[in-house]
């Protein structure tokens, strides 16, 4: 807030072997902000999102996150994810364990906090996401929906200090887009920082402060989502929309 | 079928059985706790320890298992001088545990690596992202799904080791393959009688043991 | 009676069951039925002899080639009864398959650390003893143990299901066994340091100490605790052939060649030359 990004990167590169995924990126995001990075599939904006948590490692640069270089591993990079919330295209909900625990498992095994304590703040989360009523089933019996408003709900309960979301809502039929978006926007009006990966122009427009575009690892256009869709700066841009509004 | 009527006869069957049943446990517990580690030695972030397990399970895995027994005995206690007890039917007991334990720990670790594999590669970076370590994720949330594919193959994987059992004969324990051979060559005309008895033994152990593995997995897989 | 019968189990149920039907047909046909060695050597020129195979300074298989003490021996008897070694046929047996060999004719002699017992007059006649073997203990060379009274605590090795091994359970439960399924096994534990002493007829264990690899290694302390007089075994009737045996065994002792054998087979087990005691020569049958 007070100058200094909440995530910073610096001279970030990446390669898949000869892939150039990620070519000198520069970025900033400051507190609070939500920003959807967009791009055609293969543009490098999945693994930009995922670099930010360490899922995937980096070859040379650096991540700052809160005014620090994220670690390479060990117990810091357990900490800094601890504060990062993810949220996964396919879900991923811990399959042996019941939604209440699944939203119960960080807090009590990375933050150590009491049982007691963590439960009514997790079924206050369930409830915030409007699967309160699943609390003791397993994943496998939810929707698509209701797995990634748990999968939220999770990574809520470890009180993040940013959210990153990786194609949310991609895997999930489409009448149930909505619900899962209905709780992203609503995180966004509550100040959450977040970084979103996802098509959904809707989103974009309304919930987003800033629109990334990406092709080919670089970032190609930096802007308010208006200025964005209205007018973009880029014929790679201009091209990505037509192609995905005219759609 | 005096044979076995036989008061002493009788006896050497009982201990030779005890024996078996008491090298298939011991070394069972040591050789799941072994093979859980080689495993996650195997899956770790860490390249020294991933090459480690690997060795270790080629080496173990690709040795006859009457040579590391032979070794257990004639290198590691004869040459060696490791001794776990000056009582010499103890010691062997142990010197076989161990060999038992490091060759069938190669064939564990490579029953849980497979289940280890089975489980989506989004549930360990699930835990990761919520901030669990290699251990933690490895231990409640990988392991425990895991351990479902992974009973049915551990299951011939101790039947096996039960049958192996009979290999620490050949350093001086007494088990119920030495009982047999000696019965056999002592009793002649009851070759088969003996031979039934004491294979009947092991298959009406064995075959519900194989049955109750199955039954295992079949009940702990339905629930995810 | 020092057994080694593991192998035999295969063999054996072959040569019961042989030897029940042979019985059975009254095996009147037999080449050797009621032929003695004697005639056997004379008309035929040839013997058909049993020996181990495995145990070495006393009849150790190598190749196609025979060796030891036992197999000397068999060479005196078979030149005392005119055929030349060359035309000796050698038959391996083991333990548990000796006395049907003899019976069935598939052998004519035994000389094959083949202990005179009663229960085995029974069924075949003894040439001999040609050698009077007795349990003791082959220890390190630099070893104080010279009895197994000595050994308390320790470790003595044996042969599963042997004699030995029972003998030495039963006569001095103090001292730890080790069980293997041979000797040799033992011969190279002893020489860990897991086994103080490994525990078998003399006669076997000068027979390890005599093996070129262990020569000078290891000692036969002390007295034998036990008697195993080995005889040559024979056909039951031929009490002709058995009498021979004693003559030409007493020859042999007489005129150097009984020492000769020893000394080229076991010279270097480190176990002394013991002249062979004629007068025990008294077991065959009496009479006919």
């Amino acid at each position: 807030m007070t100058g200094q990004p909440l995530i910073r990167l610096e001279n970030v590169d990446k390669h898949y072997g000869a892939l150039h995924v990620l070519q000198d990126i520069n970025l900033e995001i400051p507190q609070g902000q939500v920003v959807v990075l967009l791009g055609p599939s293969g543009s490098g904006k999945s693994t930009l999102c995922r670099t930010i948590n360490r899922l995937e490692s980096i070859d040379s640069g650096t991540i700052y996150f809160d005014g620090t270089p994220i670690p390479a591993e060990g117990k810091q990079l357990a900490h800094l994810r601890s504060e990062v919330g993810m949220v996964f295209q396919s879900f991923n909900l811990f399959a042996h364990k019941t939604i209440l625990e699944n939203v119960m498992l960080g807090p009590q095994k990375v933050l150590k906090e009491k049982k007691s304590d963590v439960e009514p703040r997790a079924r206050l989360l369930l409830e915030r996401v409007g699967v309160q009523a699943q609390a003791d089933k397993y994943p496998s019996q939810l929707s698509g929906g209701q797995q990634q408003r748990v999968a939220i709900a999770r990574a809520l309960a470890m009180e993040p200090k940013a959210m990153l979301f990786d194609e949310p809502t991609s895997a999930l039929d489409p009448e149930m887009v909505g619900e899962v978006l209905d709780v992203m926007t609503s995180l966004a009006r509550d100040g959450m920082t977040m970084i979103v990966v996802t098509h959904e122009m809707g989103f974009a427009r309304h919930a987003a402060d800033r629109v990334i575009f990406m092709a080919d690892g670089q970032i190609i256009e930096d802007a308010e989502p208006d200025q964005f869709f209205t007018n973009p700066g880029t014929d790679r841009a201009k091209d990505f929309l037509s192609r995905i509004l005219t759609h | 079928m005096d044979v076995l009527l036989d008061e002493s006869n009788r006896q050497a069957y009982l201990s030779g059985f005890t024996w078996i049943l008491l090298l298939t446990l011991v070394s069972a517990v040591f050789s799941l706790v072994l093979g859980v580690i080689l495993a996650a030695m195997r899956v770790s972030p860490i390249p020294v320890l991933r090459w480690a397990g690997s060795m270790w399970v080629q080496l173990f895995r690709n040795t006859p298992l009457t040579l590391i027994i032979f070794f257990c005995y004639f290198g590691l206690f004869s040459t060696l001088g490791f001794k776990v007890s000056n009582n010499i039917t103890v010691n062997n007991f142990w010197l076989g545990v161990v060999g038992l334990s490091v060759y069938t720990a190669a064939f564990v670790c490579e029953a849980i690596r497979a289940g280890i594999n089975s489980v989506p590669a989004g549930q360990a970076e699930a835990a990761r992202a919520i901030g669990l370590t290699f251990s933690q994720s490895l231990t409640m949330i990988v392991l425990p799904q895991a351990i479902r594919t992974t009973i049915a193959p551990l299951g011939s994987t101790l039947i096996a080791l039960c049958k192996n059992t009979t290999i620490v004969g050949t350093i001086g324990v007494i088990e119920a393959s030495t009982v047999m051979k000696d019965l056999i060559n002592s009793n002649g005309d009851a070759v088969i009688e003996v031979f039934i008895m004491f294979a009947g033994t092991f298959a009406v152990v064995l075959i519900p043991t194989g049955y109750l593995f199955n039954w295992m997995s079949r009940r702990w897989a339905v629930k995810t | 009676m020092p057994t080694t019968r593991r192998f035999a189990v295969a063999t054996t149920v072959i040569a019961i069951c042989t030897m029940t039907v042979l019985t059975a047909c009254s095996g009147g046909s037999s080449s050797s039925s009621g032929q003695g060695i004697i005639e056997k050597a004379k008309t035929t020129g040839t013997l058909t002899i049993g020996v181990k195979s495995d145990q070495p300074g006393l009849s150790l298989k190598t190749g196609d080639n025979y060796e030891g003490f036992d197999i000397n021996i068999a060479k005196i008897l078979a030149k005392g009864l005119g055929v030349e070694a060359e035309n000796i046929q050698w038959k391996t047996t083991v333990s548990i398959n000796r006395e049907p060999f003899i019976e069935q004719g598939v052998v004519d002699l035994v000389v094959a650390t083949y202990t005179i017992n009663d229960k085995r007059k029974n069924v075949v006649s003894f040439g001999g003893p040609y050698y009077v073997a007795g349990q003791a203990l082959l220890v390190d060379k630099d070893s104080p143990i010279a009895a197994p009274g000595q050994m308390d605590g320790q470790v003595a090795c044996s042969v599963v299901g042997s004699s030995s091994a029972s003998n030495m359970e039963k006569s001095y439960p103090n001292v730890q066994l080790q069980l293997f399924d041979s000797y040799s096994k033992c011969v190279t534990a002893l020489s860990g340091s897991g086994v103080q002493a490994v525990t078998t007829d003399n006669i076997i264990l000068a027979g390890y100490a005599a093996q070129p690899h262990n020569v000078g290694k290891f000692k036969i302390p002390g007295e034998p605790f036990t008697t195993e007089p080995y005889g040559v075994g024979l056909k039951k009737s031929d009490v002709a052939g058995c009498n021979k045996v004693n003559e030409i065994l007493a020859a042999s002792a007489a005129d150097g060649s009984y020492k000769a054998a020893y000394e080229q087979a076991l010279g270097d087990s480190g176990l002394p030359f013991t002249p062979l005691d004629t007068s025990l020569l008294t077991n065959c049958p009496k009479g006919v």
